[in-house]
């Protein structure tokens, strides 16, 4: 060891003794840059250089045999004006994100109010409803779902065990989104497990103070817990959508692909994945992502920005 | 100041323990039931690996009638490969992922955590920017590059990114715990004459074996259930994962092998369900490490 | 200390030996090694894998064959597309006569007429089989077998529900006057006589050459109108409010395609639109015995609807680095005694006529169906339409869509008509 620590010596000696600025600028920076050097070649490689290849492909056509044929804004046009299935794809992820995102956080916000009273099996609760969570975005049981949900699935007989004569899920355009809805808001105990944490943190003291005050258990909630975990809440309604906009797995499975019936579960992830490998139309496929960057850019932005009006953090 | 009684302070009236008792019996029941029906589907799918093939949609119960290897024997033999093959594919990209991610993850991490350099706070930014950047804008230029380097149909374009820390999201939960190691480990080591990558190696990277065990097990889970990747990349029946061939089987057997289809569809959920029983406590701290304020 | 370092030089090591082996694609180039790729059931894989074996141990010992299928139509041409995507295209792949011309004219797969004669033989080939596979005048897919469209028929539902089999001559008014003593009888819990076929392109094909039309014209334009779909639509909403076909709900069932998920084998209807190839696998799955008649008639008396065809076909990829190999092996295919024993009737009737002689002694019962169907169809047979233009694989699966609009009460037959008749018509602009 004093061998090693007497050869770093001597070199940190011998470049003391030679301070030029841009040795001081390398020694100082140096180490920085050499241990960012993956992610340099990643961010720039994997992530800028495509963003910006891929805004360049959404103004061609490209169907990988041939070099990309310049087609200026007509995949745009094309999209807005005269592609249903463009508009269907909105149209499903939208609702899609926009009933299963607040379901999913009511739900993990209810359990995790329960389970925050210090229950006994706490754990084991908590292990439970995070279940799903882990194992909700595979294959397999994107199948199960396929199969519950069919006209003659789980669902339906237990519902007939009540006397509903359920609906064929899977194969109803009317029904089939709610499919995967429920999917989704199943997997809430990810999000459970954050405001489990948000909740922790708020003071002891303060609901404290508030039962000296004599204060009913839904005041403390309204003018205590709320307020104070809206930084979560925030948090997880960002990346729940986010999520949700990403979704691909339950909605290719259960529609063998095709988003059908009648388009009613083309996700719009299952939409570009049709145009870009189904059809090879790359181009096309690039202007979908595009339109999708914008739409979570400016939903991101939009949040951020009204956020100050409702999100209190504690100074 | 005006004595008001209200449900709080009579639930918590000494006098009348009972009335917090069933409350607290209340939440267990709805909690129990919760959980059930949360569970049962995952419990069906298991029995119903189990189940006579005709058995398996003729009733609701969770108990077989007959319990029967029959739907894992046929269903690890119904494509023409035997799983065997895809579990050995599934396990491989997700190892040679846990290799890269633990060490570009960490590398990148420390640089933000630990060093100081121009730049640093704006690249942070940006690092955390693509946390938020939707997969979908990037996907098609990437396939573009892969196929050119002639990766397509290998597991390079789902490890090699890994290498290079395309996962923003454990570069950030490693961030989170460096900054709770005490600095001066690091200004003790940087005195005896150690070089970054001595205090990266010798000094960080032994004190981050819970984070690095959260991102390894994490970074297993999403890589063992990663369909999209696969999907697109890997094309010859030799290179399938799990995932695609519990997809390929659904196309192809269909509906005539059920009982084979969730026999391969538990399997399948089994690594992910075993990392989780012995690991939860961490891989629940670390979910919730994430929500905390940056 | 030393511990830690040591394991991750392991680990190091190790990890650069596992990638070496990721990297390599071994898989793909290989001209050792033909891959395979199909459509089809369980039935046409058991067959198709045996004519393998027969290829290796007669022909060519060395050579390693990986057979792969998909069983359901439409899933098979976005996965095939991805693989060509991926300059993975399979060696050896099946080819439909709506996605000829798309392929050819891409140059995804390889012109066959310089290997005439020469490794690939035609000799006693029926001329209008091979002709099917023509684009441009080139020669690009190899016919595996006639066929013509056909309706599967649940014999034994309809004992139960005491009402004659179909004959030649029904028309779909014939089936509507059979549907009121059929639903009455209610066989099989709500069973009913036909599927929804309202999105079935083969079948609007058919019910549109009886009235003199066609689905393209020989330069890829669409041969029929708007008003002829609306009538089609409104046909079949005539079919549904009386209940002659299934519900749309469970025709939406049959999302893929695929044998397993059509109406007769889900038990839903006891007639399902087929082709007459199909006789086989669909007999393979379903319980019932079954039998075989045409498309039903446009009116009483029409006819010209059906045609001979080529059912499906073999194409070799023109990135093989297998050609001559792949090129043996589709010769094999069609024309050794033991692989045309082993084939049958399943992929349609084999075109080399001494195959067929060979194999004519020991058809089944439903082989000889099949094969006297395709031969006797008499006026129900018109000539052979041209070869569809590109976009004819999308305009399939659109069809279905927006058929199950209508049947869902989402679009009236009136809208529809015209809407997918624009549709139709940008997609064919798109693509050519």
């Amino acid at each position: 060891m004093t061998a090693r620590a007497f050869d770093a010596g001597s070199v940190a000696d011998a470049r003391a003794a030679i301070p030029s600025p841009w040795r001081r600028a390398w020694t100082a920076n140096g180490p920085g840059y050499m241990f960012l050097l993956p992610w340099f070649i990643g961010f720039f490689g994997l992530t800028v250089g495509p963003i910006l290849i891929s805004l360049y492909l959404s103004f061609t056509n490209f169907d990988l045999l041939t070099a990309p044929q310049w087609t200026g804004f007509d995949n745009y046009a094309r999209m807005f004006t005269a592609d249903p299935k463009f508009i269907a794809s909105m149209r499903v992820t939208f609702l899609f994100v926009v009933f299963s995102v607040p379901l999913k956080l009511a739900f993990a916000l209810c359990v995790a109010l329960v389970l925050n009273r210090g229950m006994k099996g706490l754990p084991i609760y908590r292990a439970v409803f995070y279940l799903p969570s882990l194992l909700g975005a595979s294959v397999a049981i994107a199948v199960l779902w396929r199969r519950l949900f069919a006209g003659d699935g789980l669902v339906n007989e237990a519902l007939a065990m009540i006397g509903i004569q359920g609906p064929a899920w899977i194969s109803n355009p009317r029904f089939s989104l709610w499919t995967l809805v429920i999917l989704a808001v199943w997997q809430f105990g990810s999000p459970m497990i954050i405001f489990l944490a948000g909740l922790r943190q708020i003071p002891q003291d303060l609901y404290e103070a508030a039962d000296i005050d004599g204060a009913s258990r839904w005041r403390k909630f309204w003018k205590i817990t709320l307020p104070l975990l809206t930084p979560v809440v925030f948090f997880n309604a960002i990346i729940q959508t986010i999520e949700g906009f990403k979704s691909f797995t339950p909605a290719f499975i259960i529609s063998g692909g095709t988003g059908n019936p009648i388009n009613s579960t083309l996700f719009y992830t299952l939409y570009l994945y049709q145009e870009a490998f189904g059809f090879l139309r790359m181009g096309y496929a690039s202007a979908l992502a595009w339109v999708l960057l914008a739409i979570i850019a400016a939903f991101t932005a939009f949040s951020f920005l009204t956020s100050r009006y409702w999100v209190h953090y504690e100074d | 100041m005006p004595v008001t009684t209200t449900a709080a302070s009579v639930a918590d009236d000494p006098r009348r323990p009972w009335r917090k008792r069933i409350i607290s019996v209340v939440a267990h029941v709805v909690l129990i039931a919760a959980s059930i029906l949360m569970l049962y589907p995952l419990l069906w799918m298991l029995a119903a690996s189990f189940r006579p093939e005709r058995e398996i949609f003729s009733s609701t119960s969770l108990i077989p009638s007959a319990v029967t290897l029959n739907g894992y024997i046929s269903g690890w033999h119904g494509l023409p490969l035997s799983f065997g093959t895809f579990f050995i594919n599934s396990f491989t990209i997700s190892v040679l992922c846990i290799i890269g991610n633990l060490a570009a993850c960490s590398m990148t991490a420390f640089a933000f955590a630990r060093l100081n350099f121009r730049g640093k706070r704006f690249w942070f930014a940006l690092m955390l920017g693509t946390l938020m950047l939707p997969y979908q804008v990037t996907l098609i230029p990437q396939y573009v590059l892969f196929l050119k380097l002639g990766w397509v149909n290998t597991f390079l374009p789902l490890v090699v990114p890994k290498y290079l820390a395309s996962d923003a999201f454990f570069t950030f939960l490693m961030v989170q715990f460096f900054r709770g190691i005490p600095k001066e480990l690091d200004e003790a080591a940087q005195m005896d004459g150690c070089s970054p990558w001595r205090i990266y190696y010798k000094v960080l990277l032994p004190l981050s074996v819970p984070v690095l065990t959260t991102a390894a097990i994490f970074t297993f889970i999403f890589t063992w259930d990663d369909f999209f990747g696969p999907l697109i990349y890997l094309n010859d029946i030799k290179t399938y994962t799990v995932a695609l061939a519990l997809r390929n089987f659904v196309d192809s057997t269909g509906i005539s092998n059920w009982s084979g289809l969730f026999a391969m569809s538990v399997l399948s959920l089994v690594p992910v369900f075993v990392f989780f029983l012995f690991f939860q406590r961490l891989l629940i701290e670390g979910i919730a490490t994430t929500g905390m304020k940056r | 200390m030393s511990t830690n370092f040591d394991r991750r030089q392991f680990l190091l090591g190790s990890t650069a030996l596992v990638a070496a082996g990721a990297v390599a694609p071994a898989f793909a180039q290989d001209p050792g090694r033909l891959r395979l790729y199909w459509w089809g059931g369980q039935a046409r894989a058991d067959r198709t894998n045996k004519v393998s074996d027969l290829f290796k141990s007669k022909v060519d010992p060395k050579v390693t064959i990986d057979g792969e299928y998909n069983g359901s139509f439409q899933d098979y041409w976005t996965k095939l597309d991805t693989q060509v995507a991926g300059n993975n295209t399979p060696d050896v792949l099946q080819m439909d006569y709506r996605y000829i011309y798309q392929y050819a004219t891409k140059g995804t797969i390889l012109a066959l007429d310089d290997y005439i004669g020469k490794g690939l033989d035609l000799s006693d080939f029926d001329k209008d089989q091979i002709d099917g596979g023509r684009v441009g005048g080139k020669l690009y897919a190899i016919s595996l077998g006639a066929n013509s469209v056909a309706m599967m028929v649940n014999t034994a539902a309809f004992k139960e529900a005491g009402v004659d089999l179909p004959t030649p001559d029904w028309s779909y008014d014939d089936y509507k006057t059979a549907s009121v003593a059929w639903n009455k009888a209610n066989p099989r819990n709500g069973m009913r006589i036909l599927q929804d076929g309202s999105g079935n392109e083969p079948a609007y094909e058919n019910w549109l050459r009886q009235r003199g039309k066609a689905l393209y014209t020989a330069d890829g334009k669409l041969a029929w109108t708007a008003d002829d779909l609306v009538e089609w639509f409104k046909l079949w909403d005539d079919l549904r409010a009386n209940n002659v076909c299934v519900s749309p709900d469970n025709q939406a069932l049959d999302a893929n395609a695929a044998i397993e998920t059509t109406m007769i084998t889900l038990g839903k209807a006891a007639t399902t639109f087929a082709n007459s190839n199909q006789l086989i696998a669909f007999q393979k799955i379903n319980k019932d015995p079954l039998t075989m008649v045409n498309f039903p008639r446009a009116k009483k008396g029409a006819g010209g609807g059906h045609y001979r065809k080529p059912s499906q076909f073999w194409s070799i990829a023109s990135t093989t680095p297998a050609k001559d190999e792949s090129v043996k092996y589709v010769s094999f295919f069609i024309n050794d005694g033991d692989a045309g024993a082993a084939l049958g009737v399943e992929r349609g009737i084999p075109c080399a006529k001494h195959i067929r002689d060979a194999i004519a002694p020991t058809l089944s019962d439903q082989d000889r169906l099949a094969l006297n169907f395709v031969s006797n169809l008499g006026d129900l047979l018109g000539p052979l339409p041209p070869v569809p233009p590109a976009a004819a694989g999308e305009i399939d699966n659109e069809l279905q869509t927006k058929s199950q609009e209508v049947a869902f009460g989402q679009s009236t037959a009136e809208d529809a008509g015209p809407a997918f008749f624009k549709a139709a018509t940008d997609m064919l602009a798109r693509s050519s």
